[in-house]
């Protein structure tokens, strides 16, 4: 039995967690910093930083103790390395050092996006995953298509070419005067709307598996906004208006139904092309109730999703990714330092 | 790879004034092939500034400049990371890509280590740079994106500075040949 403590401060949530095994959580500590963050509409760096600095040892102490472990019983710290916000990580990362140069214990710096790979290695811990499958990693920040054909090893088939999915969701709910974050927020509104009242643009049917987002946005702003008058650009910085006459819902449903569309598209498309025995969502726009129907409807193959405690950003993923690198031989050094941009690919580990 | 020697003509020929540069773009994929001519001419140091409303094509002409630079991943929405630093195999030169979109002042930029960003180790390209304008160097070049259309976008290139001039001249006689 292998006992992993991961600690994750890649971005807005200090967090730490113990895993047994890669697949069973013995604790998990999250202290958000949603509320802190709200009123910037977003993650603000230094703000997170300090809160970082702020929270990260009573975290870290508070998942020990609910895991009813002593360090001694520890085999190895999984920290997150990258790729994040630059000052955000190194909290974590330092306090890592820290800890592996106290115990003794070896210590791993594990991909952010692994580890929302792993998040589905914890849910339902009985039922194995067989490869090949295809992971859907959507987030504020990331939207990766991966086909995962072993453990450590993946074939990124597509990405976004502008906007995360998360972002897209978080802008036009800015737009529509909606609360941050814009993803449940919006799922909310578009539970009372039409989602054919619209019609913003859709994936183009081509042949490739990268995603763009960019372009509905723009359609949604042009379609609820009150343009400029005569060809006179708005006035720099200004806020567009709504117009009067625009349905929130009715825009929240059909915004929703063109995302989720161009998600569950091209995954269905990639999941039959690479004949993968499951599809597995991850990331906080993996929490999406259409975007998890759809995917089971029109896919045509189970669908797996973490609980919502993990599909946001967790520690226990990180754990449990380091698990399997653990497994596989990884050490780092006190050396270690970050990687803000790390895309998660077959030798992200080696180059 | 991309090509510099490319034909934009179906573009309006530019607006001539000193140390100013008026086009007009017709799609979604000129306003990138303009980045990517502006990309071929960056050096470290190089401050771009892209202004406009949300929409408008700033990444879209950014994802062009780092094109024609010669990044190892494409550029894609720095809005939730708020930098992204690129880099190229060639010469193992980076590329830095701000968003202040979520910032409210100037003051806030300084904690994500603008300063360094800005010490000459590669080009920088901020997006949103009206949320900081306190804080942006003074030589830099500013292109103002403005929607017309649907597709169509104006771009208005203003240098401060001799560099930037110098990079609206060269953007010129790569693009219209004069």
């Amino acid at each position: 039995m292998t006992t992993v403590l991961g600690i994750e401060t890649s971005c807005d949530e200090t967090a730490a967690a113990v895993v047994l095994d890669g697949r069973t959580i013995l604790s998990t500590i999250v202290a958000s910093q949603i509320d802190l963050h709200a009123r910037y509409g977003g993650v603000f760096p230094e703000v997170a930083s300090r809160a970082h600095i702020e929270a990260i040892g009573a975290v870290v102490e508070q998942a020990v103790h609910d895991a009813g472990v002593g360090y001694d019983q520890i085999d190895a710290i999984a920290v997150t390395r990258g790729p994040g916000l630059v000052g955000s990580l190194l909290v974590g990362v330092n306090y890592a050092k820290g800890l592996a140069l106290a115990t003794g214990k070896p210590l791993l710096g594990i991909n952010h996006l692994e580890g929302h790979v792993y998040s589905l290695w914890l849910t339902e811990p009985n039922r194995e995953i067989k490869f090949p499958v295809l992971v859907l990693i959507v987030s504020g920040g990331h939207t990766e298509l991966l086909l995962m054909e072993d453990h450590g090893q993946y074939r990124r088939l597509g990405g976004t070419l502008d906007d995360a999915a998360g972002e897209a969701f978080d802008k036009v709910g800015r737009l529509l005067g909606l609360p941050f974050p814009g993803g449940p927020n919006i799922e909310r509104a578009a539970m009372m709307g039409n989602a054919i009242a619209y019609k913003f643009p859709r994936a183009k049917r081509d042949d490739s598996y990268d995603f763009s987002f960019s372009g509905l946005k723009t359609a949604v702003l042009r379609e609820v906004t009150v343009p400029p008058a005569s060809g006179e650009p708005r006035r720099r910085g200004e806020t567009p208006r709504l117009r009067a006459d625009v349905s929130i819902n009715d825009v929240a449903a059909s915004f929703q139904d063109a995302l989720v569309s161009a998600l569950v598209d091209k995954t269905a498309r990639a999941a039959k092309a690479y004949q993968v025995t499951e599809i597995l969502l991850a990331g906080g726009v993996s929490a999406n109730q259409v975007l998890r129907q759809r995917m089971r409807a029109e896919a045509g193959l189970p669908v797996r999703y973490p609980p919502l405690n993990l599909c946001t950003d967790n520690a226990a993923m990180i754990a449990a990714a380091g698990f399997y690198r653990y497994r596989a031989g990884l050490r780092h050094g006190l050396e270690l330092d970050v990687k803000p941009m790390w895309p998660l690919t077959s030798d992200a580990y080696t180059r | 790879m991309y090509n510099a020697k490319g034909s934009d003509s179906e573009s309006d020929l530019p607006i001539l004034k000193e140390g100013q540069l008026d086009i007009i773009s017709h799609s979604v994929e000129q306003t990138q092939r303009f980045g990517a001519r502006l990309g071929t001419l960056l050096q470290p140091g190089d401050v771009i500034c892209l202004a406009g409303d949300m929409g408008a094509g700033k990444t879209v002409f950014a994802a062009g400049i780092g094109s024609g630079w010669g990044v190892e991943l494409p550029l894609t929405s720095p809005t939730f990371n708020l930098v992204h630093e690129h880099t190229r195999r060639a010469d193992a030169q980076r590329l830095f890509h701000l968003d202040c979109y979520r910032l409210n002042s100037a003051a806030e930029i300084e904690a994500i280590g603008f300063e360094d960003i800005l010490n000459g180790r590669g080009p920088v390209i901020i997006e949103w740079p009206e949320r900081i304008t306190e804080a942006l160097p003074r030589q830099r070049l500013w292109v103002e994106l403005r929607v017309l259309e649907p597709t169509r976008r104006n771009l208005v290139f203003a240098g401060s500075g001799k560099r930037a001039e110098e990079l609206i001249a060269s953007f010129r006689e790569l693009t219209f040949g004069i």
